[in-house]
């Protein structure tokens, strides 16, 4: 348990990095940036890499070529959105714990400290023999020529029978992109009425965040208790049983949340009614004052597009010792958008991008990839409104399968949800971000 | 025009194969795996412990006692059996040699 004195020393020397940090109410706390420009290596390597999005796995990319390549390394990073917005945390909005803006993360740092180029607009297609990159941006259609083109584009949705127009989209929010959406569900969730019911439903696996989705019944169940007497928590889960974190959720559905969470597996949606806010399943009907449906996760368009969508639901089947597309030379895809034997989630998705920047890197320099590389996932989630857990799985590279394999004893979850957890998980959430956008 | 600027493409990829001779940082790669939680090579303000100018013995052989100690309710434990002895001393001997900036833990 770190000692407040300390705690605050640390925040203080963090926010002097430039780092947002997500503490409760509505301000983020931002402080000058401080921080001197790190020196570039001399490495004698060049080569220009074009990134297509600023998520966790991109922007880490971005940062770790140039930090590792030095400046003879050009890096173009490609994303739509002004600034990042964390979906991690994010159901912590939904409780009024955390605010929004405090997960938003610009990326004046890659700019200015690491000599990163931003390049706002959407990819829309590559031709992988000339290698470049078509992009639209508000100027008009660009071709970006590029050595490597690294694709980290994230997850798109299938959604099911009844949620096609973008008005019903938005009357049953999927809260799985963590922004606009994010303040629809929870201005649902506040509209619940005492003895209402919250229904939410859960996709087959593989989907972003395994625990995500068990969380998000843990936080709202435990703000329904504390201001919505009587209310419920339904979720509806395509899977078969809990998918991450099996005894810590199990324990939360049983005991910490008993009464106010109803879980139920296997249960497949076949269409949704938004007018009524009812969701058909395999086991039943249900209807909520508020109903949060999680569409079945898949590839982008944009793998589709270039052809490298090879694997299943279209997410790009890839080599992991580099991340280069099995389907494209050239062309690596990273994150959540790539078909991997790890979760589809932030913190592995930084190191996925460590991984490829040092692949690559190597490359350029005539090089094979580390024959052996590691990576790791860890995070904590939110049992209630002051507890959490943690999860964390370390997987090493297995010549035979040529796979990322779980190493054993290396896998693990907290024996109980702690208040020292739920502090640690806003360390743990400062310093995965700094060293994501920092 | 294609074909001209992927042969000029070929020959600025050889010719960096040519002048770069510096070989990536052994276990440089291992100890990002540290990063998310200890800051960009280990240098941890606000983080958990800081990392960087520790000498290879103190993170050694602490990963290896949370090892012989097994507490599974500690996460270090549980991250400290994903890496082989040698993965632990290049890991380590990665953060010895950053230097310590500014202040912190």
């Amino acid at each position: 348990m770190i000692a407040r004195r300390e705690l605050l020393q640390r925040l203080s020397a963090l926010a002097a990095a430039g780092v947002v940090l997500p503490l409760l109410g509505s301000q983020p706390l931002r402080a000058a940036d401080a921080a001197a420009t790190p020196m570039l290596p001399v490495t004698g390597l060049s080569g220009r890499v074009v990134i297509v999005g600023g998520g966790m796995a991109g922007a880490t990319l971005a940062k770790f070529l140039r930090l590792w390549g030095g400046s003879g390394i050009q890096v173009t990073l490609v994303e739509q959105a002004a600034r990042y917005t964390s979906n991690i945390l994010s159901n912590l909005v939904l409780t009024d714990t955390v605010a929004l803006g405090t997960l938003q993360f610009e990326y004046t740092a890659l700019r200015q400290r690491y000599g990163v180029t931003l390049l706002t607009g959407t990819a829309v297609g590559a031709d992988p023999v000339s290698r470049r990159l078509t992009v639209d941006t508000p100027a008009g259609r660009q071709t970006i020529a590029y050595d490597r083109l690294v694709l980290a584009p994230g997850i798109d949705f299938e959604y099911p029978a009844g949620l096609e127009s973008i008005a019903a989209r938005e009357a049953i929010p999927h809260a799985w992109k963590a922004g606009p959406q994010t303040s629809l569900l929870r201005a649902q969730i506040r509209a619940i009425p005492a003895g209402g019911s919250f229904v939410m439903t859960i996709p087959a696996a593989p989907y972003r965040c395994p625990p995500g989705p068990y969380e998000r019944a843990c936080v709202v169940a435990d703000w329904l208790k504390r201001n919505r007497p009587r209310a419920r928590v339904i979720v509806l889960d395509a899977n078969p049983q809990i998918m991450a974190e099996r005894a810590t959720f199990e324990r939360a559905f049983g005991v910490t949340h008993a009464g106010v969470i109803q879980y139920v597996p296997n249960a497949a949606i076949s269409a949704v009614d938004a007018g009524t806010r009812t969701v058909h399943t395999t086991q039943g009907s249900f209807r909520g004052q508020a109903l949060n449906v999680i569409p079945t996760n898949i590839g982008p368009g944009l793998l589709r597009a270039i052809g490298v969508g090879n694997a299943a639901r279209g997410f790009a089947a890839v080599n992991v010792l580099d991340y280069q597309s099995t389907a494209a030379a050239g062309i690596h895809v990273i994150g959540d958008a790539s078909a991997t034997t790890q979760p589809k989630a932030g913190h592995i998705g930084n190191q996925e991008a460590k991984v490829c920047a040092d692949a690559m890197l190597r490359a350029f320099g005539g090089r094979a990839p580390d024959p052996a590389p590691v990576t790791n996932s860890a995070c904590y989630s939110p049992i209630t409104l002051k507890t959490a857990s943690w999860l964390t799985a370390v997987y090493a590279y297995d010549p035979q399968s040529m796979t990322m394999k779980p190493v054993t004893g290396a896998t693990g979850e907290a024996e109980r949800d702690t208040k020292d957890h739920f502090e640690d998980m806003y360390t743990w959430f400062r310093t995965l971000m700094a060293d994501s956008y920092g | 025009m294609r074909s001209s600027w992927v042969f000029l493409t070929a020959l600025s990829i050889a010719a960096s194969a040519h002048a770069q001779t510096v070989p990536p940082d052994s276990g440089r790669l291992l100890a990002s795996n540290c990063f998310q939680c200890h800051g960009t090579n280990g240098q941890g303000s606000g983080t958990f412990e800081r990392l960087a100018g520790e000498s290879v013995a103190e993170i050694y052989d602490e990963l290896v006692e949370m090892r012989q100690e097994n507490d599974r309710g500690e996460i270090m434990t549980v991250h400290a059996f994903g890496y082989t002895d040698t993965q632990l001393r290049a890991l380590a001997g990665y953060f010895a040699r950053q230097p310590r900036s500014g202040g912190g833990s």
